[in-house]
C-alpha cells in the first residue's frame, strides 16, 4: 500500500485518545494527513474527540469509514494485540510506533501481517511520509520537503537531521520510511529497494543505516541482484559502538565480527552505494546530483 | 544484551542443558578460592563479548598454579572494551567431539534459525557453513526442523543433540531469547556439556519479568549499561572513562553519529547517551542524572547538548535543562544544539536563565565549540 499513498488516503489512529495519540494526531491533521477517527485507549470512554468519531474497536472503524491505513498509539505490552485486531478488520498498512515492544512478540505480529498480506511499518518507528502530502507518524514538519529522495532510515533523530539537511539545500524526499531500531520488524531496507525503485518521483536513495543485525548487508544483496538500481547513497551510524551493549536501539547490537560497521560498509560499497563518513558528506553529495 | 557466558549457562541449565562443573571467581576473591575436581581447568574471563580466545581471555591451565596466575593476569584487565571483573574457572573437557549449535530469532524469516555443526570449537567460523534452516516459533516446529538438518550425525551423537535442541528451543521460547549459541558443545559417553555459550537477552523483557530482571540486576559490574537502563528507562553507555566531552542526546542513530563525529575530529566522548527527552514530562531527572553522571569523572572538559526534537517541545526543554542546571550547579561549560519543534522558546529560556551556554544552530559548529573549549 505504501506505493498509492496521497493527501487523500484515509488514516485511522489506534489509541487516540491517549496523550500520545491525541497530540500527534492533530500535528499530523495540521500537516495535511486525512485522519478519519480512531479508537480508544480504554472502550467506551468516549464517542468523539477534537471533531474526530471514537469507535469502540477497529472493525467498526474500517467499517464506517473505510480506511486502510492505521498508526497503532498503543504501549509496548498492546502493540501485538492492536496489530493483530488490525490485520483482522482489513487493515492494510499499519505504523506501530512503541519502542520497547518484547522481539518475540514482533515475531508474532511480523508472522500474521506475512500471512495476511499486508505491510506492517515497526514495531518502533517515526512512521512514514510523502511530503506535501501525507505524513503517518511523527516526522518532523522541518525535516520534510518534496523532492525527489528516496529515504529509509532505522533511527528517526538520525533521519531527521538527514532531512533537515537536505532542506536547508532545496533538496526533497519522494517517499520516507522509518523501517525503526528494533531487531524484528515489518519492513526492512531489503523490501523498501523494489518500492524506489518502481516509483518514478524517486531519482536515488538514502539509507541510513547503523550498526548491529543484518539489514544492510541484506539490502546490500538485493541491490546486486537488481538490475539498472537507481543511486544510493548511504551513511551508518555507530562506528564507535560499543560491543556486546545495546546502543539505545536493541537492535543496534554487535558482537565479534556481527553486525559491524566495518562489515555494512564493505557489502554496501562491494554492491555499488556509495558510503559516506558522516552525514553532512552525504548531503554534499546528493546537492552535487 | 548479550549475557556474560556463566549468566547465559544459568539460563540454559534451567532449562535441562548440562554444562561442566564451573566456579565464577571475582575480583579480589581469587585468594580464598577452592578448586574442584583434579583439573585440568579453563580459566575464562567474564565478558559479553565475542572473540575471547583470541584475545586471550581464556587459558587452559593444568595445575592449580596456573589457575592462580591465570585468574590474577585476567582478573581487573579490560577485554575487547570491557573490564574483567569475574571468571569462571571450569572442568576442561578432553577428548569429546565438539560440535556447534544454535538457535536465534531470524529477523529476515520471521522465525526461529537452527544451525548445526560437526566442526565446532574456535575455528567454526573458517569451517563449512552449518546446516540450518529457519521455522516457527514453536517447540515442535522446531524439533522437526532438527530432525532435518541433524539426518547427517551420527546415531549415537544425533540422540545427544536432539535433547541440546529441545533444551535450547524451551528456553528461547520461554525466555523470550535472540539468541541461543554453543560453541563448542561436547558429545561424549556423558551425553552432551555446553562448553560455552552466547545468550542474547531481549531487555524490553526483562523490564517487566521479575527473574529475567532480577539476573541483570545483580551483576551492575558486568553489565552497568543494562543496569543502568533498567533503573533510569533511558539509555547511557560510558565509552570511555577518561573522555573529555560528556554528550546529553537524544534518539541512538543521531547519538551514535555524535560520538563517531567526535571521535573522528580527535575528541574523546565519555558516553553514548539516548535520553529519550519526549517521554521528560516536565521532569528534570534524567537531566539531573546524566550530568552528575558527566561531573563526576575529572577528565570531562566540556558538556554537549544536542537535541533534535520530534516527539519532544523543546520549549519545555530549555526550561527542564535550566532546572537541571541549576540544581547541580554544573561548573563546565555547556555547548547546545537544538532543532526542531519549539526551538526558538528553548534557546530563549536558555539566553535568560543560563547566558553562559553556548547554543550553536548546526551539529559541526556545534562539536568544533566543544572542541575549543576542551584544547584551546
Amino acid at each position: 500500500m505504501i506505493p498509492s499513498l496521497s493527501a487523500g488516503t484515509k488514516v485511522l489512529v489506534l489509541g487516540l485518545t491517549g496523550r500520545m495519540g491525541r497530540a500527534h494526531a492533530a500535528r499530523m491533521r495540521a500537516y495535511g494527513t486525512n485522519i478519519v477517527g480512531g479508537t480508544a485507549i480504554r472502550v467506551g470512554t468516549a464517542e468523539e474527540q477534537d471533531g474526530l468519531p471514537i469507535f469502540p474497536d477497529i472493525t467498526a472503524a474500517v467499517a464506517a469509514t473505510g480506511a486502510r491505513a492505521a498508526i497503532a498509539m498503543t504501549p509496548p505490552g498492546g502493540t501485538r494485540a492492536a496489530a493483530e485486531s488490525a490485520f483482522a478488520a482489513g487493515i492494510s498498512l499499519l505504523v506501530t510506533v512503541a519502542e520497547g515492544v518484547p522481539v518475540h512478540d514482533a515475531l508474532a505480529i511480523g508472522r500474521a501481517a506475512r500471512a495476511a498480506g499486508v505491510t506492517w511499518v515497526g514495531s518502533s518507528t517515526p512512521g512514514l511520509a510523502v511530503p506535501g502530502a501525507t505524513k503517518i507518524g511523527f516526522l518532523p514538519d522541518v525535516a520534510l520537503r518534496p523532492g525527489e529522495i528516496g529515504l529509509m532510515s532505522k533511527s528517526g533523530t538520525l533521519s531527521y537531521e538527514v532531512g533537515y539537511r537536505m532542506a536547508a539545500r532545496g533538496l526533497g524526499q519522494s517517499l520516507w520510511v522509518g523501517v525503526g531500531g528494533d531487531p524484528v520488524k515489518g519492513t526492512r531496507f531489503a523490501d523498501l529497494l523494489p518500492v524506489f525503485q518502481a516509483d518514478p518521483r524517486t531519482r536515488a536513495m538514502v539509507l541510513v543505516g547503523e550498526v548491529g543485525g543484518a539489514e544492510e548487508e541484506e539490502f546490500a544483496d538485493a541491490l546486486t541482484a537488481t538490475r539498472g538500481a537507481k543511486p544510493v547513497l548511504a551513511v551508518i551510524a555507530g562506528r564507535e559502538a560499543k560491543e556486546g551493549v545495546s546502543m539505545g536501539h536493541a537492535g543496534a547490537l554487535t558482537w565479534g565480527e556481527f553486525g559491524t560497521y566495518a562489515s555494512k560498509r564493505a557489502r554496501l560499497t562491494a554492491a555499488g552505494a556509495r558510503c559516506f563518513d558522516n552525514v553532512e558528506a552525504l548531503v554534499e553529495a546528493l546537492a552535487q546530483g | 544484551m548479550l549475557l556474560i557466558e556463566a549468566d547465559g549457562k544459568a539460563l540454559l541449565a534451567r532449562h535441562g542443558l548440562a554444562v561442566p562443573r564451573a566456579a565464577l571467581v571475582r575480583a579480589g576473591e581469587a585468594a580464598g578460592f577452592c578448586l574442584d575436581g583434579s583439573g585440568p581447568w579453563v580459566v575464562k574471563a567474564q565478558v559479553p563479548a565475542g572473540g575471547r580466545g583470541k584475545a586471550g581471555g581464556i587459558v587452559l591451565c593444568r595445575t592449580p598454579e596456573e589457575v592462580e596466575v591465570s585468574l590474577a593476569r585476567l582478573l581487573g584487565t579490560t577485554l575487547r572494551g570491557h573490564p574483567v571483573t569475574a571468571c569462571l574457572v571450569e572442568e576442561a573437557v578432553c577428548g569429546a567431539a565438539e560440535h556447534y549449535l544454535s538457535l536465534m530469532v531470524d529477523p529476515a524469516g520471521l522465525g526461529i534459525r537452527i544451525a548445526w555443526s560437526r566442526a565446532g570449537g574456535v575455528e567454526v567460523e573458517s569451517a563449512a557453513p552449518p546446516a540450518a534452516c529457519t521455522t516457527s516459533p514453536d517447540e515442535a516446529a522446531i524439533l522437526a526442523a532438527a530432525e532435518e538438518i541433524l539426518a547427517t550425525a551420527d546415531p549415537a551423537e544425533r540422540t545427544a543433540l536432539r535433547g541440546a535442541v529441545r533444551d535450547l528451543a524451551r528456553a528461547l521460547l520461554a525466555e523470550g531469547l535472540l539468541l541461543v549459541e554453543v560453541n563448542p558443545l561436547f558429545i561424549g559417553s556423558f551425553g552432551t556439556l555446553a562448553g560455552d555459550a552466547k545468550v542474547v537477552l531481549d531487555l524490553n523483557l526483562a523490564e517487566g519479568q521479575a527473574d529475567l530482571r532480577a539476573l541483570v540486576l545483580a551483576r551492575p559490574d558486568a553489565y552497568p549499561d543494562a543496569v543502568r537502563k533498567l533503573q533510569e528507562g533511558f539509555d547511557y553507555v560510558e565509552l570511555d572513562p577518561e573522555g573529555e566531552v560528556g554528550l546529553v542526546t537524544t534518539g541512538a542513530g543521531l547519538s551514535m553519529v555524535v560520538v563517531d563525529e567526535m571521535t573522528a575530529a580527535g575528541l574523546r566522548p565519555l558516553n553514548f547517551c539516548d535520553l529519550r527527552t519526549g517521554q521528560l514530562r516536565g521532569d528534570p531527572t534524567r537531566l539531573v542524572r546524566v550530568l552528575d553522571w558527566i561531573s563526576a569523572r575529572p577528565s570531562v572538559c566540556v558538556v554537549l547538548v544536542n537535541i533534535f526534537a520530534g516527539i519532544t517541545d523543546l520549549g519545555e526543554f530549555g526550561r527542564l535543562l535550566s532546572d537541571a542546571l541549576d540544581r547541580t550547579g554544573l561548573r563546565l561549560p555547556v555547548v547546545a544544539r537544538l532543532v526542531g519543534t519549539g526551538a526558538a522558546a528553548g534557546r530563549a529560556e536558555l539566553a535568560r536563565r543560563h547566558p553562559g551556554v553556548i547554543v550553536e544552530d548546526d551539529l559541526l559548529a556545534a562539536v568544533a565549540r566543544a572542541a575549543t573549549l576542551c584544547k584551546p
